[in-house]
């Protein structure tokens, strides 16, 4: 009989799984993108992304999303991370607490933050009122204008924690010697930052910006749970668009080809992200 | 080091072990909306299950995903689930390509309310039967209504005249309405849309919405919206119950499932002062949505004649009765007129004056696309982004599309 490799059995699960969880359902994907309803060849649905305005719509407010939290994320992340980093004693409460928010289900945070912005019976508005500010007409998620400002600001507050831990552990990784060498030399607090923490601190900013960055394209419960995209198509992100054109519209042959379009997208943002901070550590 | 390929398949042998491979297969799946229209059925399957020594395993899913499932399966031809429950929209979707079983007789029982046997039969063949009876109602506070001399809310006009009424002399909201994008704002603004004489489509299949009757209904609903807490463009049914539940809004399109909570003081600030009616009229009578509940087996289904089995027993007279003591309403006209039922569910009678009426959404595969682009701009009118005249034209525009395909 012949002898198969020792290691062969124990990879093979493991493979196994690979190829019928990941590797099976996107060449299946590829296919099903470019088949039509009648089940022959179709590049159709590739086409009638270049005239769904929707879909650029979706594109559009899934770029805003991200740009604006990833932005407002990162600078509150850092800063809180080298707040605490030059906390002396109580350092371990803070980080605890303020890692509270990433710690619930984004769903669960979401069905709060939709009970805190009802206008009528929610927290906010009623502590607008008690504290004297009219607060009748402040509409939150059922505002065109307010709506996208309420999702992105429950996503600053739940994921800002995300980045406050990465970049707090990259704080802790960088070694004392050049700090006591800058005391030394009389740099002054903005020198150190700016030529010390910050060119050692980048590996983790990158990798902190990626991971929130690849997150953030593809956000779907929070949005889901406060305004379903709405009012009208205010909040509509790509995700949720692709969601319910699949299991609610069951054209999984559309979805399916704006799944691809969304990962080219994510991918060449993300080449773009690293190539700039790798422009930016060469300088 | 070099093995045998016996001592290779040998952990995956003690894995299936493990991990129980193997087992007898329920011999009852029942697919269930997890909400109160699906908690009699869930009832009801344990008793049938237990009176016939049945295995029934009972698939609870939230309503969002219940449709997708039911999809996956009878597009796939799984066989995974041996009865489902279809809300009626969906009925045309679902029905496609033979993927339900067809019933054996074609002649169900006369019973049955028409209006809720008509969304069960495709191309002339019934696919399902009726379970839940479920119409739209309108909710108004009686006690208001009295304090002000108002009529009872028989036109669309007179619900606007007393909007503003009550609101005046009143520290609440004339009218609440669900403006959330998609089936919330639709659902309810076809009772008025009707009412105003206009049709989704032409008598060709057209869009139609866009029509001088359909652009009124639109104006009067921003006009409604007026006398509707800040916000309502983004309401969804909790929403507006709420509203109606602490006494902040005084009228509402709703449906029979808040009937319940409305009576009840542990809920209700208003309880036994919120009187229920039928649609009312503007240029054409009033019609209600019809929402009802369906059962029918898949195709596919492994245990189709025992699945049939539980399907009409689930529906015949008597568990019918037990799943409207759970609050379920009926859909059979003797369960509507049985006096104990009547004396316990004061709105029966008119749930059954509304059911009798009520106006399916439009039966077409597409329902869910078209929906959803209505939905989108009528949100978008609500929410003061878009002229009622505009919003029309562009949906028309976009449904013109998605028929097209």
């Amino acid at each position: 009989m012949k002898k198969l490799p020792a290691g062969v059995p124990w990879i093979a699960p493991a493979v196994g799984l690979l190829l019928a969880l990941s590797i099976y359902p996107l060449i299946y994907s590829i296919k099903v993108s470019f088949t039509s309803e009648a089940g022959g060849f179709t590049a159709a649905h590739y086409a009638r992304l270049f005239q769904d305005r929707l879909f650029a719509v979706a594109c559009w407010q899934t770029a805003e999303y991200l740009t604006v939290a990833l932005v407002v994320e990162f600078g509150l992340g850092l800063s809180l991370a080298l707040l605490v980093d030059s906390l002396g004693r109580g350092r371990g409460v803070f980080r605890a607490g303020l890692l509270a928010p990433m710690l619930l289900p984004p769903v669960v945070a979401a069905v709060i933050w939709r009970l805190i912005y009802n206008p009528q019976f929610g927290v906010l508005n009623g502590t607008l009122r008690a504290a004297g500010i009219p607060a009748q007409r402040l509409t939150w998620t059922s505002g065109e204008s307010s709506a996208m400002f309420s999702v992105l600001l429950v996503d600053i507050w739940e994921w800002t924690p995300f980045l406050f831990l990465l970049l707090s552990a990259g704080l802790q990784a960088i070694p004392q010697e050049p700090y006591e060498a800058a005391k030394i030399d009389g740099a002054s607090q903005w020198q150190v930052f700016r030529d010390i923490t910050l060119p050692l601190l980048k590996p983790t900013i990158v990798l902190a910006l990626l991971l929130r960055a690849m997150d953030l394209a593809r956000i779907f419960d929070q949005i889901f749970i406060l305004t379903q995209g709405g009012p009208g198509f205010a909040t509509e992100t790509v995700s949720l668009y692709i969601y319910r054109t699949a299991f609610r519209f069951f054209n999984f042959g559309y979805a399916a080809a704006m799944s691809f379009v969304a990962l080219a997208l994510t991918t060449i943002f993300a080449r773009a992200l690293l190539r700039g901070m790798r422009a930016g550590s060469a300088r | 080091m070099r093995i045998g390929l016996q001592d290779a398949i040998l952990p995956y042998v003690a894995l299936c072990f493990l991990t129980g491979c193997g087992g007898s297969p329920p011999s009852l799946v029942v697919a269930v909306n997890a909400g109160v229209e699906g908690d009699a059925l869930k009832a009801a399957a344990r008793e049938f299950g237990s009176a016939q020594s049945l295995d029934v395993e009972i698939v609870d899913l939230p309503y969002a995903n219940l449709f997708e499932k039911e999809l996956l399966d009878l597009t796939s031809r799984t066989g995974a689930y041996d009865v489902i429950m279809i809300d009626d929209p969906w009925f045309p979707r679902l029905a496609q390509n033979d993927a339900l079983a067809p019933f054996a007789s074609q002649a169900p029982d006369p019973d049955f309310l028409q209006s809720c046997l008509d969304v069960c039969r495709l191309n002339g063949t019934y696919y399902a039967l009726p379970y839940v009876g479920n119409s739209q109602l309108f909710f108004y506070r009686q006690d208001l209504f009295g304090k002000y001399g108002l009529p009872a809310p028989a036109t669309w006009s007179g619900v606007l005249a007393a909007a503003k009424k009550i609101g005046a002399g009143e520290k609440m909201y004339g009218y609440v309405m669900r403006g959330a994008p998609g089936n919330p704002v639709v659902a309810d603004f076809l009772p008025l849309f009707w009412a105003f004489g206009a049709e989704m489509f032409s008598a060709g299949g057209a869009p139609a919405m866009d029509s001088q009757q359909g652009i009124d209904a639109l104006r009067f609903m921003l006009e409604l919206g007026k006398h509707s807490p800040p916000g309502y463009a983004g309401f969804n049914a909790d929403e507006v119950s709420a509203h109606l539940l602490q006494s902040t809004a005084a009228m509402s399109i709703n449906w029979p499932a808040w009937i319940a909570a409305m009576d009840d003081p542990a809920k209700s600030k208003v309880a036994g002062k919120i009187e229920f009616a039928p649609m009312p009229s503007e240029k054409r009578k009033g019609v209600a949505g019809l929402g009802t509940w369906l059962l029918a087996v898949p195709a596919a289904s492994k245990h189709r004649d025992r699945a049939f089995q539980f399907l009409y027993w689930a529906t015949s007279a008597d568990p019918m009765k037990r799943a409207a003591l759970h609050g379920n309403p009926p859909t059979r006209r003797s369960v509507f007129l049985d006096p104990g039922l009547r004396a316990k569910f004061r709105a029966l009678p008119a749930q059954l004056q509304s059911l009798e009426s009520a106006r399916p959404r439009p039966r077409t595969p597409r329902w869910n696309e078209i929906e959803n682009a209505f939905g989108i701009y009528l949100s978008q009118a609500n929410a003061g982004t878009l002229a009622p005249d505009e919003a029309m034209r562009r949906a028309a525009k976009d449904i013109a599309g998605i028929a097209a395909r």
